[in-house]
């Protein structure tokens, strides 16, 4: 005993000559403070309480306490509206649609309403949008039209976001900045890093556009989500990621999802500057977007090696309140909205969308030989070639004879002339 | 090498130690038209960015109907074993790959083969798997062409003309093969007794096939005509590796040239 506090006494001189004696301090090159007592921490807020969520309005559509209007006139308020219902307009005739098995697939966008449009709104119309597939909106608000929707639902010759290859709601549009869906979820997120370094790299984009993520809860467990945030971090990159918790991943609910508070406490895990916004409330979400736009286009001019990229995490809860309603009786304590107005809008946008999907449902499905372009650029390889011409001579041989193919080449722009007669 | 210091670190750098998010911000980039050349370490870590490769890279072009493409991005990786590397700093797994459509694969074997087949295959206007046969980073000397040359994709080359059997390979094994062609051709005392006479003599062609997708199945086919007798070498193991395919391919287009089945000499599994 006393040799071993005669040696920690010589140690602890020796240390003190050192400076290494104090419990005070940080760990060495770091910020990190010296504690003398064991604490295991859980929580991203100092209190240990839950990251708690911003709002604007409440559910009736007034401003909630301490609350500050974002910048928003009549004009901008009626074209969110608008926005906002031709979704439901849209989804309830399609939703309907898939059920008579006329389209084969349908993500609405349901409750996701405001979440979509507010952040729609706060973007450029030119940053890069990089979605999983309840983003519709994003594309309505930058004039993608009702037509481009029902002719990729329809897989039609008219698809121009895939030429029909894809399931339905795999929208594409490099004229409006909105990189083409893909099935797998949550592969978007580290290309969104990408993305958004690209910009940074160019000149003429460099600190004025962003690339923004979208994902939802669910698509937040897998690999690539923990990836792309540490690129976008790290490299760093001028990317707003948006995560849309609405509570479920298909029949999965948030509580067999994550254990943890949310998506939103992962986002300090990288070092990225973090908000959790109520996603039923379009105006929060327009201002918080907008902010996280702005620090994140400002932070893409800067060198620093350490810099911070804005994540926001949208929670919905569209059982509780409408973020439609909400919004509608803001707009009408504005005097901006009444119930002619309302009755207005629903009659054109469902004459609208009628009348799209009527003339969708009739037109053909691109030339069968598309199933072999856009494979490679450049020269065509040999196998594809050789493919085609399998097809051909199968065509040539049963195409006339056999009923189903007749049919099936029926719904063919040029019922497969164009391989036959080339 | 210097080159972040030339280029700066804007353009070179270091990233996180997580392949799918190397390869998902190297699409990303591409994804906006710009040259991404992204490493990875070993091949036998490839695995984790498979999804980011095989269904985003490889599909892009053709589920965006030609409107978007990743033909900027190219995935360095070392490949093949460099003898110490067991299990795991030792793998050939480009016939994972192969089913890829919308992919390349590119095996250089040499120094001068690796920068015209680098350059190729960074200004192919497709995706391009670029896969380096690590043991051969200094065992292989060359003088290399200072100017810029590209070499093709999707091209096979003869190194040495033959008439007698068709001899396949690609990356390593290229020394093998031709270190086998030698002592075929004059064996040493010791094993003299083991290689007839009569075989000595046989004019084998040796080919690199250099791109493993698309593969120059012409060249292939045309030799194989030729010499009736095929014999396809890799590293990879011998079940659903790169020969299978070729193998089968050859079969149909051969068959009644073929002197013999076509044989596979791969990694045992």
């Amino acid at each position: 005993m006393i040799r071993l506090s005669a040696v920690s006494r010589r140690i602890s001189f020796k240390w003190g000559a050192r400076g290494l004696a104090s419990a005070v301090g940080n760990l060495p090159n770091s910020k990190s403070p010296i504690v003398s007592k064991l604490n295991f921490f859980n929580a991203v807020q100092n209190d240990s309480g839950l990251i708690p969520t911003f709002r604007v309005l409440d559910g009736t559509g007034k401003l909630i306490d301490g609350a500050e209007l974002p910048e928003i006139d009549e004009k901008l308020a009626h074209r969110m509206y608008e926005n906002m219902q031709l979704l439901p307009t849209l989804d309830n005739i399609l939703y309907n649609v898939q059920r008579q098995g006329k389209i084969s697939f349908y993500m609405t966008s349901h409750g996701e309403e405001a979440t979509i449009i507010g952040s729609a709104a706060a973007l450029a119309l030119d940053d890069e949008v990089l979605g999983q597939y309840r983003e519709m909106g994003v594309l309505l608000w930058r004039g993608f039209g009702v037509d481009n929707v029902m002719a990729q639902c329809f897989g039609n010759e008219e698809d121009t976001s895939g030429k029909g290859r894809q399931m339905p709601v795999h929208f594409g549009s490099p004229k409006h900045h909105f990189h083409t869906i893909s099935s797998p979820l949550a592969t978007q997120i580290p290309q969104a890093a990408g993305v958004g370094y690209s910009l940074r790299r160019s000149p003429n984009r460099r600190g004025r556009s962003i690339a923004a993520c979208y994902f939802g809860e669910g698509a937040a467990s897998e690999g690539d989500f923990h990836a792309g945030l540490l690129l976008a971090s790290t490299i760093p990159s001028p990317t707003l990621y948006i995560a849309r918790n609405n509570g479920f991943a298909i029949s999965t609910p948030s509580s067999e999802q994550f254990y943890g508070d949310g998506i939103a406490s992962r986002g300090p895990g990288y070092g990225i500057d973090t908000v959790r916004v109520d996603g039923n409330d379009v105006l929060a979400v327009l201002a918080a977007v907008r902010e996280g736009r702005r620090s994140v286009g400002h932070h893409s001019t800067s060198d620093d090696s350490f810099a911070y990229r804005a994540r926001a995490e949208v929670e919905d809860r569209k059982r509780i309140d409408n973020p439609i309603v909400r919004f509608r009786l803001f707009m009408e304590s504005q005097g901006w909205w009444n119930a002619e107005a309302e009755e207005e809008l629903k009659t054109r946008l469902k004459a609208e969308v009628m009348a799209s999907f009527k003339r969708a449902e009739s037109i053909k499905r691109c030339e069968l030989g598309e199933l072999f372009t856009d494979v490679y650029g450049g020269e065509e390889p040999w196998n594809i070639k050789e493919q085609r011409e399998e097809l051909i001579g199968l065509l040539k041989k049963y195409g006339e004879v056999w009923e189903p193919w007749r049919t099936e080449l029926a719904k063919f722009k040029n019922s497969g002339q164009d391989l036959l007669k080339p | 090498m210097g080159l972040a210091e030339e280029f700066g670190k804007e353009r070179v750098f270091n990233t996180p130690l997580t392949e799918q998010g190397i390869a998902g911000f190297g699409i990303g980039l591409a994804l906006m038209g710009h040259t991404a050349i992204a490493e990875i370490q070993f091949a036998d870590y490839i695995f984790p960015a498979f999804d980011q490769i095989v269904n985003e890279a490889a599909k892009i072009r053709y589920r965006s109907g030609g409107q978007y493409n990743v033909g900027g991005l190219t995935i360095r990786t070392p490949t093949m074993s460099v003898g110490h590397g067991g299990l795991y700093h030792s793998q050939s797994p480009e016939g994972f790959f192969m089913g890829a459509s919308g992919l390349k694969i590119v095996i250089p074997r040499s120094p001068i083969q690796a920068k015209g087949l680098l350059l190729g295959s960074i200004r192919d206007p497709n995706p391009v798997i670029f896969m380096e046969p690590k043991i051969l980073y200094r065992s292989a000397v060359e003088q290399v062409p200072v100017d810029d040359y590209e070499l093709p994709l999707g091209k096979a080359e003869v190194l040495v003309p033959g008439s007698d059997l068709t001899l396949l390979t690609w990356g390593t094994p290229v020394y093998h093969c031709e270190a086998a062609l030698h002592m075929l051709a004059s064996p040493s005392p010791s094993l003299e007794s083991l290689i007839p006479t009569s075989l000595r003599s046989a004019k084998i062609e040796l080919i690199d096939l250099r791109s493993i997708l698309p593969w120059d199945v012409e060249a292939v086919t045309e030799s194989v005509k030729r010499t009736g007798r095929l014999v396809i070498v890799h590293e990879a193991g011998m079940t659903a590796g790169v020969g299978a395919e070729i193998s089968a391919e050859v079969q149909k287009r051969c068959f009644l040239k073929l002197n013999a089945p076509v044989k596979r000499v791969t990694g045992w599994e």
